[in-house]
């Protein structure tokens, strides 16, 4: 017995079908509730940050300019954007069928532990075998982590939140085993795995500093998704799924299956998210390299609605707010958490307009 | 005191924020409004109960005070899944976000960087003469905390509240079928609005159990999935308060035995030890799922002008 998911969650989920708007009017439509949205929280949040004693304009501005003012700041925007994307993305695809994967986390370091694993034992071999070799592991734990409590779902109508969410607490277990107790570092001065061999590093593109290559791989699983969710028969199967599952059923498709498919699939995204942040950023494991990806990925899954082509776009801006947190709280002095609030608002603000637009739409028709 | 009979007061200790999150998760759950907000809220309480009775110098000004941000995130749940009718994960995961986030910077904006550790005192130990002379069970039910009383209290109230009044009654269809509870004059709104509410200050008040028990003191990680666990534990307790108080006592003893097998040098790496409530809990669900029912409206609006549902 699961909780009963209806229709695709999206916060989308109750727009009312609109006339018929063509070209700049349409997209304006579209974007409208997010710029609302956006001012609403940075007025808001700015009040607070007035209220704390703090300058909002100063801070904003930090914010907003760190990504772009050095060379530096732009290569570390990009850098996170890969691991946001990577678990935005494997929290939509499961998304689409009503299914909500909360695990990116765990996913995410399975798959790094995996990985080290691999370029730590295999350490002598050639990049050409090595690098694909972790990735794919990484990948294939993210899978097998994710299908845990894919066959839980499937199999006992485990509730897919818990499951993943009790997974996650679980792999901080595996990695600090396998930081401790496997291929402990005790040089590292933090609870992390030894370096992995040259091979398994990914190489450097533009520079320096430079953007690891992993970023190609993430710009490949971001255009495969939306060419695979909108132009397939299997993305298509996915949507319908989510939007009626009874009418799929009906028509034939799988429903139960492509949820646990959604789900794994989800999961080999984290993993890979976990892998390229050991071969392109860190180099090993270490505790705590997970930072808060998982909520971010999930704000990112749902300030997009749930869509793949928007989900690259809206990551990259989650990016700009995060790497923008840190230098705010070096600077200026507020707290890096506010961004998360700032985060949060933009996401509740955005539920608000649609409920707006759609009481809108409805006066207009009657 | 013997080995068991401190074992069984710790257990006893370790019951209360499963039992209270849970109980105020089944609240909301039975007229339909299925938080995932809990893991938020647990933090938040624990931030504010801590910066509360740190700055009053009064625990019970701070749980108080945690019990009043858990309601209004109740309510701010309740609301946006009735009268705006949002998806009820979206908001509640959103509410996640904003109350992890709030309670870091609250922490921050009031101790900021200091040297000591800010420390509360924590609650003391309220023994019931004679009955906490009882052998074996004696000191575990009658000398503890008085937020263990409070939350035995709690328990027994909503067991009778629910089952044995006709007002549960009530609240128990509007989880069931909101339209023919509404067509009787039930006010479902009404009664998901003030069970959301309830349902968050529990919450809090769970958090902020933590701090004022265990360690005195704030940290971020101090929840460490309870929250999630009370989800599970509520689906595992079938929605009813006598099994989730059953569930908790599991769950307590999961946290006893992997905290006592990691001090009593036992030759089992203490990762395996940390996981078992997880594991264990992972487990337990492919049978809870099976035997537990929810109620029929779970985690769905209610529109009263719709003419499907």
């Amino acid at each position: 017995m699961t909780v009963p998911t209806t229709a695709p969650t999206t916060p989308a989920g109750e727009a009312s079908p609109e006339p018929r708007l063509r070209g700049p009017v349409r997209l304006l439509r579209e974007l409208l509730p997010y710029v609302l949205a956006l001012l609403l929280a940075f007025l808001v949040s700015g009040i607070v940050i007035a209220a704390l004693g703090y300058d909002p304009i100063e801070a904003f501005r930090t914010i907003l300019s760190t990504s772009f003012r050095t060379g530096f700041g732009f290569t570390e925007t990009l850098t996170k954007w890969v691991p946001l994307v990577l678990l935005a993305l494997g929290f939509t695809i499961p998304l689409a069928v009503g299914r909500f994967n909360i695990g990116g986390e765990g996913q995410l370091l399975v798959g790094a532990t995996a990985a080290a694993g691999v370029g730590i034992v295999y350490a002598d071999l050639p990049t050409v075998v090595l690098l694909p070799l972790t990735l794919v592991v990484g990948i294939l734990a993210g899978a097998v982590w994710a299908g845990i409590a894919a066959l839980l779902m499937g199999r006992f109508g485990v509730n897919e939140i818990l499951s993943t969410v009790l997974l996650n607490f679980v792999s901080f277990q595996v990695l600090d085993y396998a930081a401790t107790k496997v291929w402990s570092d005790p040089a590292a001065g933090v609870a992390a795995t030894r370096s992995v061999g040259e091979g398994a590093r990914l190489a450097t593109i533009g520079g320096p500093p430079g953007v690891h290559a992993g970023i190609l791989l993430a710009v490949l699983v971001s255009l495969a998704t939306i060419v695979v969710t909108r132009r397939t028969a299997a993305g298509f199967e996915l949507r319908a799924s989510g939007l009626n599952p009874r009418a799929a059923a009906i028509n034939g498709i799988r429903v139960g299956r492509i949820a646990v498919v959604a789900l794994i699939i989800g999961g080999a995204l984290g993993g890979l998210a976990g892998a390229l942040e050991v071969s392109g950023v860190h180099g090993r494991a270490i505790e705590g390299m997970q930072s808060n990806f998982l909520l971010l990925g999930i704000i990112v899954g749902l300030i997009a609605r749930g869509s793949a082509l928007w989900v690259p776009v809206v990551a990259f801006g989650i990016a700009i707010l995060e790497v923008g947190a840190s230098s705010m709280q070096r600077t200026v002095g507020v707290p890096a958490e506010m961004v998360l609030i700032i985060e949060a608002l933009i996401l509740i603000f955005l539920l608000l307009s649609d409920v707006i637009a759609g009481r809108l739409a409805r006066r207009v028709r009657t | 005191m013997s080995e068991f009979e401190s074992l069984a007061q710790l257990t006893v200790v370790a019951m209360v924020p499963y039992l209270l999150a849970s109980l105020g998760t089944m609240l909301g759950g039975l007229t339909g409004v299925f938080s995932v907000a809990q893991e938020g809220v647990m933090v938040l309480g624990a931030s504010v109960g801590f910066l509360v009775s740190y700055g009053v110098g009064s625990n019970t000004v701070g749980i108080l005070a945690a019990a009043a941000v858990g309601a209004v995130f109740g309510l701010l749940l309740g609301a946006a899944t009735t009268y705006l009718r949002l998806d009820q994960f979206v908001v509640g995961l959103a509410l996640f976000f904003a109350a992890t986030g709030l309670a870091g910077l609250l922490f921050r904006v009031v101790i900021g960087q200091s040297a000591t550790q800010p420390l509360v005192p924590t609650l003391p130990r309220l023994e019931v003469p004679f009955l906490s002379d009882i052998p074996l069970v004696g000191p575990a039910l009658f000398d503890q905390n008085a937020l263990v009383y409070l939350t035995a209290l709690v328990t027994v109230g909503l067991y009778f509240l629910l089952y044995r009044t006709r007002a549960g009654l009530d609240l128990r269809a509007v989880g069931e079928n909101p339209k023919a509870a509404d067509s009787l004059g039930i006010k479902v709104v009404g009664s998901r609005l003030w069970t959301a509410t309830a349902g968050g200050a529990l919450m809090a008040v769970a958090g902020a159990y933590l701090p004022m028990v265990y360690t005195g003191t704030f940290t971020e990680g101090i929840v460490g999935g309870r929250g999630w666990l009370a989800i599970a534990l509520t689906f595992f307790g079938g929605w009813r308060p006598q099994y989730i108080a059953a569930g908790a006592l599991f769950f307590a003893t999961m946290d006893v035995i992997a905290l006592r097998a990691e001090v009593g040098n036992i030759d089992v790496p203490s990762q395996l030890l940390l996981v078992l409530p997880y594991v264990a809990t992972l487990l337990v669900m492919i049978f809870a799922f099976r035997w537990a029912r929810v109620p029929e409206f779970l985690g769905r609006n209610y529109d009263r002008e719709s003419r499907t549902a």
